[in-house]
């Protein structure tokens, strides 16, 4: 028998960046394959090329056997292949019900749509589903988003697919088991489901086999049960789960006034914060998710109001009521979410490093592109930028050029001090490697770096001291002889230290 | 917790409501100070005055619903005026007149239709284009006002039937047709794609094909207004609707329909032309001089915005309250 989905040697580029290449795996009937990658590792682009979003540039697609290339999401969904995707498909101005019925709602003899016969089929539709705590009539764009997540789940195994593709089902869902229980559901009446999933744990209990993919490529495809969780994040990553972090000695310059001192900081999500950051010093920030490292890095940069303390830069007391202010003395923030607050997508990528010394570089108001070119090639060799990207739209580089040209920027604007938040996520390790590089280089030049991460192997490698962040304030102050990936999360879930309880935590943190 | 449903006034068309409250005020002012305003005749007056505007803005309101812009209208007006005040006289007579304006306005909205929807071009731009090439043909037919309308026409349009104004039974159907439509699958597309067109086409919807209908039922608006417009003034001019293209826009934003698509309706650009309408009546009644009327006009029309505006913000504030 013909497996229900064969995917042969599929390649999508995107600009300059190889979106997918070469991928080949196959979806047997009645099987549940998890689909995992770090971010920008290409996961979504092949949920889009097999659900008809986008077309793959070279490469097949057999769907039971028979070649598949749909040009619509309405042709894969006639073939059986339904989507539930990430970023949600439903339109927030319509009601649960006609969203559940798109794109073809039923009609009646006068060609209008009966949204009240339609609210019936629709309440039970959810309830066969275990939605019982959702009125139809209700404007999705009203719904938490966990309400919508499930509402996008029960839309796309309503329409009884033979392949089903979901994507990142869980990212805001609060009861998992709900979800694993329809799977169980719909394997057991044969359909076959690729599941993408960041979370260990879901890919264990779902999935028989998974498929991992790094930089656009297949790495692996194998057992579940055969693989230990190191060698499936080995994978992912491309690196040991415990890198090999190339040591540096301290370079924190004594005496004289720290770069940044912060005393009693009170602000929204930020409770009475003091610290001192000194010239040379790498400063790490570690935290769960949500424990006011974010809200900290905000008030610093002149995101949000202080309400209480103050913020000193170099001994002087400073008031910092916006990101251009925060330059003004020194300090540049390289943020959070780098799709929507960090980059220009539509200007090139030299355009987005020279942002900042636009001013300087202008003769009569216009850009002198010779002074640019100058200008940027003297940061772009700190983080290792290819001069061949400067040029292209930033938008199409990878997560890992974007990131660097965002560095490249904080650089050439000749902060002192840099807040770096999470500046690896969804970064290749090539890039990864070249931003701590980069790093160590400017704390060595008598740079500071405020650097929060979600990854506590790069905190407890990288910094000279850390700060554990918990319930908005500071829980602890570790010097580099202290620092351990244990110490940390045990500070940061609000316990004393206890190494066990730590270690599983850990690895559900990575996975995230 | 169960989810609350949309609370009534968000079901009647959006920021509909402020609008509809202006629109009652006014014409009580109105009425106050000019006694026969609500006469039958009064009235009858006041419909034929909106219905132009409301035929235009309800092309409009449609376009704008699918996210797009479309400045085509004025010159659509303006074409099938002369049109009408050069051919009614004529070989095609009266009905042959009203379904050469309305082809006319037609294949305008086609031709937008397609450099939008399927070539991808943005409307705003493109429109523009086609409203400056529109009032140039109109120049063409007709270079100087003149001209002059069958008075079949003339007293087809603004006439009675069994006691009824005509602009009014037109006003309801419109009112009716929209209702209609915005019940269709095309008219949900239509919301769909204004408010979120990537969520719209994961979800399978077809959203060129959306906007195709979109910008050639708007043309046919157009071509009706302009037909109806010509009864009026009973003459060609091809400048006179040049200012029509601000009312239209403002007879839609006052109306509670977003500017960048997906949320509002013809219903309430019908009130948003009731509105313009009753407004310069009343400033009239009240005795404002006409050179001031511009900047009431203009005043009240940020007005109903900023009102407009307001009721969605209660509501959000509404729903951010535990249930």
């Amino acid at each position: 028998m013909s497996p229900a989905l064969q995917v042969n040697a599929i390649s999508k580029r995107y600009g300059a960046t190889t979106a997918l290449q070469d991928v080949s795996f196959q979806l047997e009937r009645g099987q549940v394959c998890g689909l995992l990658g770090e971010n920008g590792a290409g996961k979504s682009t092949l949920v889009k090329c097999i659900s008809g979003v986008i077309r793959p540039d070279t490469g097949e697609i057999l769907l039971n056997g028979e070649p598949y290339r749909p040009r619509s999401i309405v042709e894969g969904n006639r073939r059986g292949v339904s989507t539930a995707f990430q970023e949600l498909s439903l339109v927030p101005t319509l009601s649960v019900v006609v969203n559940l019925f798109l794109p073809h709602p039923e009609r009646n003899g006068l060609g209008l749509v009966p949204t009240r016969k339609l609210e019936q089929r629709a309440v039970e539709i959810l309830e066969e589903h275990g939605v019982r705590d959702i009125k139809p009539s209700v404007l999705v764009g009203d719904l938490p988003l966990g309400m919508r997540q499930r509402i996008e789940i029960v839309r796309a195994l309503q329409r009884r697919p033979s392949v089903l593709l979901l994507d990142e089902p869980t990212a805001a869902l609060s009861d998992r088991e709900w979800l694993f229980g329809l799977i169980d559901k719909a394997v057991a009446e044969g359909t076959s489901i690729l599941y993408i999933s960041h979370k260990l744990d879901e890919i264990r209990r779902l999935c028989s086999r998974c498929v991992i993919l790094r930089n656009g490529r297949k790495v692996m495809d194998s057992d579940v049960e055969s693989m230990s969780n190191d060698e499936i994040f080995t994978n992912m990553a491309g690196r040991s789960v415990v890198e090999t972090f190339v040591s540096r000695a301290p370079a924190i310059r004594v005496g004289g006034a720290p770069r940044l001192e912060v005393r009693n900081l009170k602000g929204p999500g930020v409770e009475d914060v003091s610290f001192k950051l000194a010239p040379g010093e790498c400063l790490g920030v570690a935290g769960l998710e949500g424990h006011g490292q974010s809200s900290l890095f905000k008030a610093l940069i002149g995101l949000s109001p202080v309400e209480a303390g103050t913020i000193s830069v170099d001994g002087v007391d400073v008031a910092i009521r916006s990101p251009r202010e925060a330059l003004k003395h020194g300090v540049a923030l390289v943020p959070e979410e780098r799709k929507s607050e960090g980059i220009f997508s539509d200007l090139t990528t030299m355009a987005n490093i020279s942002m900042p010394v636009i001013d300087s570089i202008t003769r009569f108001g216009l850009v002198n592109r010779n002074a640019e070119r100058r200008a940027v090639s003297v940061v772009t060799p700190s983080v290792n930028l290819s001069e061949r990207f400067l040029g292209y739209g930033i938008g199409t580089l990878s997560g890992g050029n974007q990131q660097k040209a965002i560095l490249a920027r904080a650089l050439i604007s000749g902060a002192k001090c840099l807040l770096l938040f999470d500046p690896t996520r969804g970064v290749d390790v090539g890039a990864k490697q070249n931003i701590y590089a980069m790093m160590a280089a400017f704390v060595r030049n008598g740079g500071s770096v405020l650097f929060c991460s979600t990854e506590l192997d790069e905190l407890v490698h990288l910094c000279d001291r850390c700060l554990v962040m918990y319930r908005n304030a500071i829980a602890g102050d570790l010097r580099r002889e202290e620092l351990s990936q244990d110490r940390l999360l045990s500070i940061a879930s609000g316990f004393k230290p206890r190494p066990d309880a730590g270690l599983a935590a850990v690895s559900q943190k990575d996975a995230r | 917790m169960m989810a609350q449903a949309s609370p009534w006034y968000r079901r009647l068309g959006g920021g509909a409501l402020p609008a509809i409250l202006l629109l009652i005020l006014m014409l009580g002012i109105y009425a106050a100070y000019e006694p026969s305003a609500l006469t039958s005749f009064g009235i009858s007056n006041l419909l034929n005055n909106a219905i132009v505007l409301a035929l235009a803005a309800t092309g409009l309101t449609i376009v704008v619903l699918t996210g797009e812009f479309d400045l085509s209208g004025a010159g659509v007006v303006a074409i099938c005026n002369v049109m009408a005040a050069t051919l009614s006289m004529g070989a095609p007579g009266s009905m042959g007149t009203l379904g050469l304006v309305l082809l006319a306005g037609l294949l305008v909205g086609a031709i937008n239709a397609y450099l939008i929807a399927m070539l991808g071009l943005q409307s705003l731009a493109v429109t523009i284009g086609s409203l400056i090439v529109c009032q140039g043909i109109a120049l063409i037919i007709l270079p100087a006002p003149g001209g002059e309308v069958a008075d079949a026409i003339i007293s087809g349009v603004t006439g009675d039937l069994l006691g009824i104004p005509i602009a009014g039974i037109m006003f309801v159907a419109l009112a009716l047709a929209w209702t209609f439509l915005k019940n269709t699958r095309w008219g949900l597309a239509v919301y769909a794609v204004g408010a979120d067109p990537v969520a719209s086409r994961l979800s399978g919807l077809n959203v060129p094909t959306t906007k195709f209908i979109a910008f050639v039922l708007a043309g046919l608006c157009y071509g009706g207004a302009g037909f109806v417009y010509s009864a009026e003034i009973g003459s060609g001019d091809p400048r006179i609707s040049d200012s029509f293209l601000l009312y239209m826009f403002a007879a839609v934003a006052i109306g509670g329909t977003s500017l960048v698509g997906g949320r509002g309706g013809v219903l309430g650009s019908l009130i948003g032309v009731g509105i313009l309408t009753v407004m310069q009546k009343m400033l009239f009644a009240i005795g404002v001089a006409e050179f001031y009327t511009n900047i009431f006009n203009g005043l009240i029309m940020i007005a109903a915005i900023f009102f407009g505006q307001l009721s969605s913000l209660v509501a959000r504030i509404a729903l951010r309250r535990p249930a």
